[in-house]
């Protein structure tokens, strides 16, 4: 197991490392000149000039490469172009807005998903398991910016349940939670419909085996076969799938962050992209890289730690 | 029936109770507290140096910290007050005395606001060597000379018609403390060392909100609200849903809910509705094949439905302008001379003249923008009527703001019709300095090469009489006109809500004044 561990470490390293080095390329092959941009109609080609040579700009691409993963391995993201302020301050500050938006965004539906499919595979073909079936089909359907237009609409304006906008109080866990629920809300439905269907066709795969039937044949009691022997082995391809989702909900996250005005990693790096703040866009990038490479890590180590088959694969 | 432990009863008793404590949920923790006003601004803030800003929000909370001389006014025509300055007057042509007002603090220990801080903070700006961007407002500053503790004289090179209209009550005016910029290295981002103006900064959670808190020490007009929280919010529907939410007391709107909001206004909440200062223009490169030949360029002026445009564009809600120059200020035309009423034949039988019997294909750049796209739709749908076959391009603002820069190699060569908006300051100079030909291929992107509209820029610039000005500025718009290069469309319209428990002080382009907000 710790072979496999290692070896899949230094696979993310290279995913990382490639992914980075690819992006750094392609923003050099992006119209606009981040100087003009920032210093507005009014600035001098003087004013420019050094602006760019401030940015680093005025170097070749290989050069500023090397820079580049020459600082990140003192620990240095650079400085944001416009702020002057380290690039690493700010990408921290936002985070874990991020982070836990991404973990409840993926963590409810985990909670609700699974029980769900489990639920509709047990009681296959009864009218709990078509009901099932239609509102997961039904809520995946759905897009997630639709789902969260129409709950502010509902939980913020018309009931003003739940707060529109933001990310809650500074330091305090419970404001920052209450303002969590509509965006995890709305990211996260349509993953529950997808992990109920994933589960309930995994189970049904598995309760069908010989060995749940001998189970039964011995008279095993039903939570104890589905959670015990069922689940543990039908839930493999739902982990997989929930380390893969981190890339896909910090992509959601980015709509998430404009709609409900909360700080975040996505929008950061939108903005960026439209300032061409190239350190800001880099520094965010090279850790949404290494955090979807880290999930993708973990869901395959508890994969592997759940079966076997998988460590010796690679 | 029973699954895993759980009851049906159960279940239902599980939700009977989760619904009902939603139902008695507090009704969230946004009470209306009213000595906090909590507005909306369209980006956080980066930098709050006023020789440095990047950001019209910025504008707004510089004007909490730092005073100025002088300050614009809120009301609905343009015109300005003293701020720092208790007397202030213009004793000759480049002779501008002022007596600051005593006893105004700056925070930090940084002692009282002198006629020194005010050479400093203009020469600062002014000076070659700082690279303020915002230089050129004080291109005409010869010296600030300091007379006595609180007293002092702008000297200027030549007289200079925009000074009391956008050079002092601007935001690079603002008053900084000497002592306090030179100790952190002469510049400074996000963190004024010292700040002297009604509000000072209370706390700033950077992509979240910036806390005002009245300044105790400021003796000018008391300012009504003791904290001022901006969120920024990018979004502008989000902030109506903010608004609607009860969230932020006052917000900007997007065009396209003003007639929404004008028919069905949030409860306790009023709508206003100001004139922009911004221009919007369909451009040409006359450069460009086969918009070199002017007879092309008028044969696209006659065929244009400006009034159609406007209305699919802007919701009805803009009116369609005559120039550059918004009304309101010297130089404002009262009609076009060639734009009234789109002319098919004339257009038609101007491209026949060309050469171009059956018209020809061309492209139009245009930023990503709905109001754009809508608008590009329509010049499209027009041009097709006269044969001329119109492709839409997009781009983000990154690429689109550099596509007529000669700076950014060849492209600008491929521009030919392009929808274009400028914001600008109230004097007309603002609009007419990118249109002189030392802007061809810089931000003159019709490449319009006239010397008698660079003359005239320049000899508008050192007239004081206003009478004078707006003559000029009006041969100005003409000589674009003329040309074939331009197609005036509108000045859109700036819309804002607010709750009715506030007065908000807006200047007549709708920019808030925050510090002169109001409970009602």
């Amino acid at each position: 197991m710790l072979q496999y561990a290692a070896k899949r470490l230094l696979l993310s390293i290279v995913i990382v490392a490639v992914a980075v080095t690819l992006l750094f390329c392609m923003i050099f092959l992006v119209p606009g000149d981040p100087a003009a941009i920032a210093l507005g109609p009014r600035a001098t080609p003087e004013l420019k000039e050094a602006l760019r040579a401030r940015m680093g700009l005025d170097q070749p691409v290989p050069i500023q490469l090397l820079r580049f993963f020459g600082n990140i391995l003192q620990g240095d993201l650079g400085l944001d172009v416009w702020s002057n302020r380290p690039v690493s301050v700010i990408v921290f500050e936002v985070l874990p807005h991020t982070l836990w938006l991404v973990l409840l965004g993926i963590g409810w539906p985990v909670l609700v998903g699974v029980p769900l499919g489990c639920y509709a595979a047990v009681r296959r073909n009864s009218f709990a398991d078509k009901v099932t079936g239609v509102l997961s089909v039904g809520v995946i359907a759905v897009p997630a910016f639709v789902v969260a237009v129409y709950s502010l609409l509902i939980f913020a304006v018309a009931l003003r349940w739940f707060p529109a906008i933001g990310a809650g109080e500074p330091g305090d866990f419970g404001s920052q939670l209450y303002h969590l629920v509509l965006p995890a809300f709305a990211i996260g439905l349509g993953w529950v419909g997808y992990l109920a269907r994933l589960v309930r066709a995994s189970m049904l795969e598995v309760l069908g085996e010989n060995h749940i039937r001998t189970a039964r044949a011995y008279g095993l009691p039903e939570r104890t076969i589905v959670f015990r022997y069922a689940l543990k082995v039908a839930i493999l391809p739902t982990v997989a799938l929930v380390g893969i989702s981190i890339g896909s909900l910090l992509s959601s996250a980015v709509f998430a962050e404009i709609v409900f005005a909360r700080p975040g990693i996505g929008k950061l790096i939108y903005d960026a992209v439209i300032t061409r703040n190239y350190p800001v866009v880099m520094g965010a990038v090279l850790v949404t890289t290494s955090l979807l490479v880290l999930a993708t890590l973990i869901a395959d180590l508890v994969a592997a730690s759940l079966d076997p088959r998988i460590r010796e694969s690679l | 029936m029973e699954w895993f432990g759980i009851t049906r009863r159960g279940l239902l008793k599980g939700a009977s109770a989760l619904g009902l404590g939603a139902a008695v949920a507090p009704r969230l923790a946004w009470s209306q507290d009213s000595k906090v006003l909590r507005v909306r601004s369209y980006s956080d803030l980066q930098v709050l140096d006023p020789a440095f800003y990047l950001s019209a929000p910025e504008g707004d909370i510089m004007r909490c910290l730092y005073p100025r001389l002088v300050e614009y006014q809120a009301g609905e025509t343009w015109g300005w007050k003293k701020n720092a300055a208790a007397e202030i007057e213009q004793t000759d042509a480049t002779h501008i005395k002022f007596t600051l007002r005593p006893g105004i603090m700056f925070s930090n220990g940084f002692g009282e606001m002198t006629a020194e801080d005010v050479k400093f903070s203009f020469e600062r700006v002014a000076d070659p060597a700082v690279e303020s961007p915002y230089k050129d407002d004080f291109a005409v500053l010869d010296r600030v000379e300091v007379t006595d503790t609180h007293s002092g004289v702008i000297v200027l090179t030549e007289p200079f018609a925009p000074l009391w209209s956008t050079t002092l009550p601007n935001k690079s005016a603002a008053i900084v403390s000497k002592k306090a910029v030179e100790s952190v290295g002469g510049r400074f981002e996000a963190e004024p060392p010292a700040t002297s103006g009604p509000y000072m900064i209370k706390e700033w959670v950077p992509k979240q909100r910036l806390a005002l808190v009245r300044n105790p020490d400021w003796n000018g007009e008391r300012p009504d609200f003791e904290e001022i929280h901006i969120l920024p919010i990018e979004d502008e529907k989000t902030a109506e849903i903010a608004f609607e939410a009860g969230e932020l007391d006052y917000t900007a709107i997007s065009v396209s809910s003003i007639p929404q909001y004008e028919s069905d206004p949030p409860a306790e909440a009023t709508l206003i509705r100001r004139p922009s200062l911004a221009y919007v223009w369909l451009g040409m490169n006359v450069d460009a094949e086969p918009f070199t030949d002017p007879r092309v360029r008028r044969a696209i002026q006659h065929a244009i439905d400006v009034e159609t445009v406007v209305d699919a564009a802007y919701f009805g809600v803009a009116e369609r302008s005559t120039g550059i120059i918004a009304p309101g200020l010297a130089g404002h035309r009262e009609r076009t001379l060639y734009q009234d009423k789109p002319d098919l034949e004339k257009a038609r039988a101007l491209l026949q003249e060309a050469g171009f019997p059956n018209g020809f294909s061309c492209t139009i750049d245009i930023l990503n923008k709905t109001e754009r796209l809508t608008a590009a739709q329509i010049i499209q749908a027009n041009l097709a009527q006269i044969g001329v076959q119109v492709e839409i391009q997009q781009h983000d603002s990154g690429t689109f703001w550099t596509l007529g820069a000669e700076s950014e190699g060849d492209q600008w060569k491929n521009v030919q019709l392009m929808l274009n908006r400028f914001s600008m300051s109230p004097d007309p100079s603002w609009a007419t300095a990118w249109f002189t030909p030392e802007q061809v291929g810089v931000w003159n992107w019709e490449r319009f090469d006239s010397p008698e509209f660079g003359e005239l820029h320049k000899q508008a610039l050192v007239e004081t009489d206003e009478a004078k000005r707006d003559v000029l500025y009006r041969k100005m718009q003409d000589l674009m006109e003329e040309s074939g290069a331009y197609v005036f469309l509108t000045h859109e319209s700036n819309a804002v809500i607010h709750r009715n428990a506030i007065v908000p002080a807006l200047q007549p382009d709708a920019t808030v004044i925050l510090p002169e907000f109001r409970r009602a």
